[in-house]
């Protein structure tokens, strides 16, 4: 029962992993032809990243939207889950379906709608828009992720809280807050991502802003090259290390409060 | 929803900022495309004619090539909702069987391939699969082909597998927390009295997931039939989606109505179909049954 549940695993996990992987290898590759057999190892791409300030200029724009963009999904995200978790939620279906509308819906579409809608408003498209668009489109996410933690919190103790003449702020702030920091960390950093990853927003929304994905993509239109490699293999590092401290992080503080209840 | 903070202050309000955001920019731009769709075109000055006409309508209804698109992203669809499913039901069987410790860290494991960018992921493909990529090389290395194979890359091949892994963690997930709600002791007693794992699986653990299939089925199909980039960046000539020809509308062609009556037919059409395809996912996998029992 057993193997068979580890050999589906591990092909899942193979596949899944298996086209990073060889981006990851071909970016040490010596040749600059992107072909097998392997040529031999090289930092050479690497160096190139350094010279090339097109992509560190499209580098620091899609950080800098990245992070009011991790920051809104998280807070707002937030919200959306303390209402799903309220019992006083009406149309409940329908603030669902409506949570559920920027993800299901084609991207290219909503996108282009909304640059319609901006263009008819008579507004520049530019960060700004770029940053609301991508907040929408994540929301989704991060509501979902923070629904399913709000909804495992013992709801006594906010009571409790509260009947001891707590504010709603108040237990909010000292009963809830403490317990969901490390998921509100985990809804920032997949708002960061999510952003640094899209680029059919960016194509229809940013109008003269830069971001990294643009300028990639439009390279890699015109043909594959190992400096392309290179950049996707630091984006992808650096989500690897986002993804990493989060858990980490998340996992410390699960830890101390495990320890705190046992010392209880 | 309370529009308006009432005493005491409930945390059902704070609903409103959010659903006014979605709403004005998600669910209001797309309605535009209603008012949109029945403008006309100035040609000579490039203007939007803020007038009733049904032409754009017209040519969308009656053109049988957009309608062909349309068709395509269907199959796109339900090709990977088969496929997802096909492989999604052992993979969440696998890792519900898992001791509790180790899931948290598959759950990451299984949601991380998601954060890759939208770019690196297509770009990945193109470095497995071309003629110089891992399959054929793997493959001239055992001697199985002798030629590249060409079909891997710029084919329906290569866009439904790039489909199917995107879209495989949504349905492995969906699966995954309907059959950590099974009763286990289900199994057990149905293998106990002689089933084989098949006739297991087909009587007890298919009806009690049905609502996850269902679930499952409706992501994927509406994500997979509205993605436009593998399809285009990967599928070659075959890869053109409506989702392109609305672009192509919208930006090179200066057809806004014709780009806003198409888009409204494929989100109507996506949508019928993705309600269509779960309703029939529930009746198929019998998991209307225990539902209704369990209201009856």
């Amino acid at each position: 029962m057993n193997a068979s549940r580890n050999a589906i695993l591990i092909a899942v996990g193979v596949f899944l992993y298996l086209p990073i992987a060889i981006l990851a290898v071909f970016s040490f590759n010596a040749s600059p032809l992107m072909a097998f057999p392997l040529s031999g190892f090289t930092w050479d791409w690497y160096r190139h990243l350094a010279d090339n300030r097109e992509f560190q200029a499209g580098f620091v724009t899609s950080f800098l939207i990245a992070q009011p963009v991790g920051v809104m999904s998280a807070g707002l995200g937030l919200m959306a889950a303390l209402a799903l978790t309220s019992s006083r939620l009406r149309w409940r279906l329908g603030f669902i379906a409506l949570l559920l509308v920027p993800f299901l819906a084609p991207r290219t579409v909503l996108s282009i709608a909304q640059a319609m809608m901006i263009s008819r408003l008579g507004l520049d498209r530019g960060p700004v828009v770029l940053i609301i668009a991508q907040t929408i489109v994540i929301i989704p996410f991060t509501a979902a992720l923070l629904s399913s933690v709000l909804m495992r919190l013992d709801a006594r103790l906010e009571e409790a809280a509260r009947d001891l003449g707590a504010t709603p702020w108040e237990s909010f702030r000292l009963v809830v807050l403490p317990q969901i920091q490390s998921t509100l960390v985990a809804a920032y950093s997949i708002g960061v991502i999510l952003s640094l990853g899209d680029l059919t927003i960016a194509t229809f929304l940013s109008g003269r802003v830069q971001p990294l994905s643009l300028i990639v993509a439009s390279q890699f239109l015109r043909q594959l090259s190992p400096d392309l490699n290179a950049i996707q293999v630091v984006m992808l590092a650096l989500t690897a290390v986002i993804v990493a401290i989060t858990e980490i992080y998340g996992w410390r503080r699960r830890r101390r409060r495990e320890r705190l209840l046992e010392i209880a | 929803m309370r529009l308006l903070p009432t005493k005491p202050f409930s945390r059902a309000s704070l609903a409103a900022p959010v659903a006014a955001l979605i709403g004005l920019g998600a669910v209001v731009p797309m309605a535009m495309f209603l008012v949109i769709s029945v403008y006309s075109v100035d040609f000579d000055s490039y203007t939007l004619q803020p007038n009733f006409t049904m032409a754009s309508w017209r040519e969308v209804w009656t053109h049988a090539s957009y309608w062909i698109l349309i068709g395509k992203t269907l199959n796109n669809g339900l090709l990977a909702v088969v496929m997802t499913a096909i492989v999604g039901y052992p993979l969440a069987l696998a890792l519900s069987r898992l001791p509790k410790s180790a899931k948290g860290a598959a759950l990451v494991i299984l949601l991380t391939p998601l954060y890759t960018g939208e770019i690196v992921r297509v770009y990945a493909w193109r470095l497995v699969l071309g003629q110089d990529g891992l399959v054929n090389a793997l493959l001239m290395f055992a001697h199985v082909i002798s030629e590249p194979l060409r079909f891997l890359l710029f084919s329906p091949f290569a866009t439904h597998l790039a489909l199917f892994y995107d879209d495989l963690p949504f349905m492995a997930l969906a699966l995954w927390v309907a059959v950590e709600r099974v009763d286990s002791r289900l199994i057990e007693a149905a293998r106990d009295l002689g089933c084989r794992p098949t006739t297991a699986f087909r009587l007890v653990i298919l009806p009690l997931t049905g609502p996850g299939l269902a679930a499952g089925t409706f992501m994927v199909f509406a994500l997979a039939g509205g993605e436009a980039l593998a399809p285009n960046l990967l599928g070659g000539t075959t890869g053109a989606t409506p989702m392109t020809m609305i672009d192509n509308l919208f930006g090179t062609a200066f057809d806004w109505p014709t780009a806003s009556a198409l888009a409204l037919t494929l989100l109507l059409v996506l949508l019928f179909a993705a309600f269509l395809l779960s309703g029939l996912a529930l009746v198929l996998s019998g998991g209307l049954r225990p539902l209704r029992r369990s209201f009856a």
